[in-house]
């Protein structure tokens, strides 16, 4: 999948945890700050959201251990095949 | 009908058979996984009573990429129900001296007691969070957790983790209503305790003050009640069911 994929994919995941926590739905780009950002979602929200696009890509970029990664485009960089 | 699913890891024999057996009764969804499909599972799927309500999956917890996939396909045949509950209960004890006990045995007693239930908390902690609507893990642990016992080493240190596990996922998921305990029983009479000589399990009882040993039954009781609403307020402890003979 190309970047700009993922990054559509990360705005859907995003969208769908805050509309369920009843927040405002934000338009994120590649430089969004995933936690401790203005987004409104924790680090249960992204653990949920990573194992869910793991499921949409079909990769797990984890599986070989962490990789540290603090915006929406660092972590999309990650399923860039 | 919306019915709570609660996964439960080796049910096929001892107190998992009589953990599912009794969560069935209940009303409960129950879904189960072992390596062996035993006579107990072959039974639950031919009672047209519980049969709609109960999955098996064959799963070697211990091997990630197994429980990912048992664990999503449980989930997948729960539909709508997703996910409730699940109870850590598969495991395996070998006993001996540490300084002459094999490396080997003492690296899949904690494979399969200690990381399997971290791979099975992983993979259905997914689920459980998804659900928003909160939910129950139970880990199976055991006296020999909290207490030391000669020639047990390997197994005691992977209670004592799972135990671990408890506390850190109280915390990780608590503030979803996920609610993380563990059950410690002392000694039941299953396969697991079988080489335990008559002497020995006379002189268990004698030091218990309820005077017997405890029953799976014991155990299923504790479990429905950290199941309930009733419960809903505790989490991260380790509860023993041992007729006090730990106390
Ligand atoms: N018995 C006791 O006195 C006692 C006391 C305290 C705590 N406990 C704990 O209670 C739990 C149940 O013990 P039990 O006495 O019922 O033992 P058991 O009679 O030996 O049954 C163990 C169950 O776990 C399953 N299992 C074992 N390894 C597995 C694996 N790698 N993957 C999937 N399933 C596996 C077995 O099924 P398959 O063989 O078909 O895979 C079986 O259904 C254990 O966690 C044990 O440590 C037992």
């Amino acid at each position: 999948m190309e970047k700009q994929e993922i990054l559509s994919a990360i705005q859907k995941l995003v969208a769908d945890i805050l509309e369920q926590k009843g927040l405002d739905v934000v338009t994120l780009d590649a430089s969004t700050e995933l936690l401790g950002g203005e987004l409104g979602i924790d680090s249960l929200d992204l653990a949920t959201l990573v194992r869910e696009l793991e499921e949409t890509t079909g990769r797990d970029p984890f599986s070989e251990g962490f990789i540290e990664f603090r915006t929406a485009g660092e972590l999309a960089d990650l399923y860039v095949r | 009908m919306q019915r709570k699913h609660v996964l439960v890891t080796g049910g096929s024999r001892g107190l998992g058979a009589h953990l599912i057996r009794g969560l069935l009764a209940d009303g409960y969804r129950v879904s189960t996984c072992s390596r062996t499909r035993t006579p107990v599972i072959e039974e639950l799927l031919g009672q047209p009573e519980v049969s709609d309500r109960f999955f098996w999956g064959p799963c070697q917890v211990g091997v990630a990429e197994e429980v990912d996939t048992f664990v999503r396909d449980a989930v997948a045949w729960a539909g709508a129900d997703g996910l409730y509950g699940v109870i850590n209960n598969a495991g395996i004890a070998q006993a001996g001296i540490l300084a002459s006990f094999p490396n080997v045995e003492s690296e899949k007693i904690l494979q399969v007691n200690l990381l399997g239930a971290i791979q099975v908390a992983r993979a259905a902690s997914q689920y459980l969070l998804k659900a928003k609507d909160g939910g129950r893990i139970i880990n199976i642990s055991s006296i020999i957790g909290t207490r030391g016992y000669n020639g047990l080493a390997a197994y005691s240190a992977s209670k004592a983790g799972m135990d671990g596990l408890t506390r850190a996922l109280a915390r990780e998921l608590g503030r979803r209503g996920i609610t993380v305990n563990s059950v410690a029983p002392g000694y039941m009479k299953t396969d697991m305790s079988s080489t335990l000589n008559a002497g020995q399990l006379a002189q268990i009882v004698n030091r218990t003050p309820l005077r017997r040993l405890a029953s799976e039954e014991d155990v299923l009781g504790l479990v429905r009640f950290l199941l309930s609403d009733a419960a809903a307020m505790i989490t991260g402890q380790t509860i023993l069911v041992d007729g006090g003979v730990s106390c």
